[in-house]
């Protein structure tokens, strides 16, 4: 293949697989513990937190040095923690602490952008992504960060599941329920965080929710869920990337493109062959035998 | 005989409220190894309210709760306690689980972190299901279940990890009497033989008598509480079963009580 | 025609958006709903973008962007009414998966557009100085239709965002005001476009409405509070942006989450003495 001759396309494409992996995985707990938008609010955290750091660096010009993405990390670290917090402490409240915290965060981000004079092509590139910007020493941290967080929810996956599927239940059993949320909070704002760079603050959630989202509708059992959304991920992620190499369209938005067509693709299909959820009432009756 | 069997449970001066509503008022009970408890009274009168706080759901209570001797706050033997709540039906039916997998969630708090599940407990998981008789459905979805079927699949959850007590809240809600009392039987038995201790939450008060050795009788405070002998020799058990009967058939939960 | 300077036309554009924003954003926080908002302006986004690239491609077509973008966000609200009886279980989900559909396309049809980016930022983060008398124009002409049906249809529309099975037994169309419900959040999301941009109109839309909540006991009182909040929050933006050159989106914003951080904060507060004061009494009785 020509195009991989050249370095930056080859980091990107790796970038690309990586997060084609971790997005759709991370997606599946987002989309089952019905906080879609939370990676809405952390991808938005990113970026107050890219602004706030172009506008140090016009103070602290060793700054400058610094991939701002890393201040973004660091940002959307400490605001899901904020999430936590807030969902917790305002009962009444839980619904709207997402939006809240998305809305303060863009605010913010807005402001630090006006205060480093940051409208410019750059902050284009951190909004929608683009695959031009990567190299190899971004390879190598999206993926170390990519190995740890499937470690992670490997190991905690029990975990996850059952407080996705059942929080209080979950406490009942003695389930440290405050201590793995965090954790997984922790992690999903890490790879959002890291998937700025391909995909651009207001698309990481399209790769995160859409193939999960899609994966919902045909899996039946949880385990497989992952195996459709990471199918779907690469899928649109591979789409992406040539879409934006030979027509020169935005990388991250022709991922988004694609994800959605793949759930519009899913939906019609079961709509087409009229596979409506059907519950048999019967009742299974207790029988005798083990009474005995 | 009481007196020489372990108690379990200790509620001392418990009173409990949401925002400002008094919801449990100086509660005092002991439950023992081996009772069959079953835990009547009208809508909003506490019932689920104080199941909550015996498993440490709501821990700003006043008074004292303790599982075996273990105040509730410092209480970690959790896996020790099954329960079924009332709202267990009321899970999010899209979600895609299959009933193995709900069931393999009773073991996961058990386990531990880091800690995976191995084959003697993927046989554990087949024997709740066999206790339940939903074995047959262990692959099947778990929202394409009915009300019933979703429901003893919980039990089994709660079952699966061999607790000493196990805590239903209204667990035949939207299951046939001849089922009903097939699932009462079954519990009975469970209580006889393997000497689970079980407290029953319940507005059947008719079916349940037969089974329970134990009554309790809630009202914002606890009108009574003794063996199922004493409840129906007391005036309370006609005043009660009645108007639970009456109330039991307008099922609304929230508008109860005050 | 009207002789009225650009700061002029700001403040007119803002104190007409501070108004229609925290009204239909206080049926949309009641309604449980209110991440509709930020999900519709992003299409609106898309609207606009394809606008412009219409614009882009043929020289013939000449209309204003925002045209466009109220009817992708009209058509994008009754779209995720569909996808919301889609999902059974997970209706959170319609939201987000519009969103992320909306935003992606109009980053292609950015990436396919001539216009440079300076273009794109007036209409993300909103450029209250930049707003052109046509504008104030399309701007001011929402604001009357909305505030027109809001007069009209707003005891429906609360009652059917307060408890939507009970309208409907009422005998309240409610497939209809659902669509007016979807219409009013399409005008006025594609009026605060240039004051507040598509990435913080949903924030003006929801977040005085989810201060005056915590202190409003009834659903008139809450309309003025957030009516009242949105103007404070539009006001700071607008000087900001006049003074300090800072986009207009980023300091409102910014000033309604701080109003709505210290209400709860306050409200919190308030909880805690009372509880405090409770538990004081209870043990003088005792
Ligand atoms: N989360 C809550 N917040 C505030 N009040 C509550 C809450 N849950 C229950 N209540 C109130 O506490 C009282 C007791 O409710 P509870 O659910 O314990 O009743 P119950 O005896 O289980 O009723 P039912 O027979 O209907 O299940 C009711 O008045 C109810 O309104
Ligand atoms: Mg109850």
């Amino acid at each position: 293949m020509i195009f991989l001759e050249f370095d930056f396309l080859r980091y990107a494409l790796i970038i690309g697989l990586m997060i084609g992996v971790v997005a759709p995985v991370a997606g599946v707990f987002v989309v089952v513990r019905k906080t879609p938008m939370i990676a809405d609010a952390m991808s938005h955290t990113a970026l107050t937190g890219i602004a706030f750091h172009l506008w140090l660096a016009s103070y602290l010009v060793w700054l400058s040095e610094w991939n701002p993405l890393y201040t973004g990390i660091l940002f959307t670290f400490i605001v899901s923690f904020l999430i936590e917090y807030l969902r917790r402490r305002f009962q009444a409240f839980q619904e709207l602490s997402i939006p809240v915290v998305m809305a303060s965060a863009i605010g913010l981000g807005v402001v630090f952008i006006s205060l480093a004079d940051g409208f410019n092509n750059d902050l284009f590139n951190y909004l929608f992504g683009s695959i031009l910007t990567v190299n190899a020493a971004d390879a190598v941290v999206i993926g170390i960060i990519s190995a740890v967080s499937l470690l992670l929810f490997l190991l905690f996956y029990k975990e996850l599941l059952f407080l996705a599927f059942d929080e209080e239940q979950a406490a009942v059993n003695g389930i440290p329920v405050q201590r793995v949320n965090l954790l997984f909070a922790g992690i999903t704002a890490v790879i959002v965080a890291s998937s700025i760079s391909i995909l651009g603050v207001l698309l990481v959630s399209a790769l995160i929710t859409l193939p999960a989202a899609a994966a919902l509708r045909v899996a039946s059992t949880f385990k497989s869920m992952f195996l459709y959304a990471v199918v779907f991920g690469e899928t649109a992620v591979l789409a992406g990337f040539f879409a934006s190499y030979y027509y020169d369209l935005s990388s991250g938005g022709t991922i988004a493109v694609v994800s959605f067509l793949i759930w519009t693709i899913i939906v019609l299909a079961e709509k087409v062959a009229g596979q409506r959820r059907q519950r048999p009432w019967k009742e299974a009756k207790w029988t005798d035998k083990a009474n005995q | 005989m009481e007196d020489s069997t372990k108690t379990l449970l200790e509620v001392n001066h418990l009173s409990f409220r949401y925002e400002s509503e008094l919801v449990l008022d100086d509660i005092n009970m002991n439950i023992n190894q081996g009772d069959f408890v079953g835990l009547v009274g009208p809508n909003g009168s506490g019932k689920s309210t104080l199941v909550r706080v015996l498993l440490g759901l709501h821990k700003h209570y006043q008074g004292e709760v303790r599982w075996f001797g273990t105040p509730v706050r410092q209480f970690h033997q959790w896996p020790k306690i099954g329960y079924v709540s009332q709202k267990a039906n009321r899970f999010n039916a899209g979600f895609p689980v299959t009933v193995y997998e709900v069931v393999a969630m009773g073991l996961y708090g058990k386990k531990g972190l880091l800690r995976f599940l191995n084959r003697k407990d993927k046989q554990r998981i087949h024997e709740a299901l066999e206790q339940v008789d939903m074995l047959g459905y262990k692959k099947k979805n778990m929202g394409r279940l009915s009300g019933g079927q979703q429901q003893r699949v919980f039990i089994a959850r709660a079952l699966v990890s061999d607790p000493e007590v196990l805590i239903l809240d209204e667990p035949t809600v939207g299951v046939d009497a001849a089922s009903a009392q097939a699932f009462y039987e079954r519990l009975s038995h469970w209580n006889r033989e393997k000497g689970i201790t079980l407290i029953l939450v319940t507005h059947d008060v008719g079916a349940m008598t037969k089974y329970v050795t134990k009554v309790a009788c809630l009202n914002q405070q606890l009108h009574f509480h003794g063996t199922t002998r004493e409840f129906e020799e007391s005036d309370l058990a006609g005043a009660y079963g009645h108007d639970v009967h009456i109330i039991h058939h307008e099922h609304d939960h929230h508008a109860g009580g005050a | 025609m009207f002789d009225i300077n650009f700061v002029e036309r700001s403040i007119i554009a803002a104190v007409l958006i501070g108004l229609t924003a925290p009204l239909i954003g206080s049926f949309l926080v009641v309604r449980r709903s209110s991440l509709i908002a930020d999900s519709l302006a992003h299409v609106t986004l898309t609207g606009v973008t394809a606008g412009v690239l219409a614009g882009n491609l043929q020289a013939f077509w000449d209309i204003n962007p925002l045209y466009t973008g109220f009817l992708f966000a009209f058509a994008g609200s009754l779209i995720i009414e569909r996808v919301r009886h889609t999902y059974g279980g997970f209706q959170e989900l319609a939201a987000p998966i519009l969103m992320a559909a909306a935003v992606g396309l109009s980053a292609v049809f950015m990436s396919i557009s001539a216009d440079g980016v300076t273009e794109w930022y007036g209409y993300l983060f909103g450029s209250v100085v930049s707003v052109q008398m046509e504008d104030l124009w399309f701007i001011g002409l929402m604001t009357i239709a909305a505030l027109g049906l809001l007069a009209a249809f707003g005891r429906e529309l609360m009652f059917l965002s307060f408890d939507e099975e009970m309208a409907a037994a009422a005998g309240i169309p409610v497939k209809v005001f659902n669509v007016l419900l979807a219409v009013l959040l399409a005008i006025v999301i594609s009026a605060s476009m240039q004051v507040v941009g598509v990435l913080l109109a949903g924030a003006l839309i929801t977040l005085p409405a989810a201060a005056a909540m915590q202190w409003a006991s009834g659903f008139k009182r809450m309309l003025l509070i957030a009516v009242i909040i949105g103007e404070a929050s539009v006001a700071a933006g607008v000087t900001g942006s006049i003074l300090f050159g800072i986009a207009s989106g980023g300091g409102t914003v910014v000033t309604a989450a701080f109003i709505l951080f210290a209400t709860l904060l306050l409200r919190t507060w308030i909880n805690w003495k009372r509880n405090r004061r409770l538990k004081y009494e209870r043990h003088q009785g005792a």
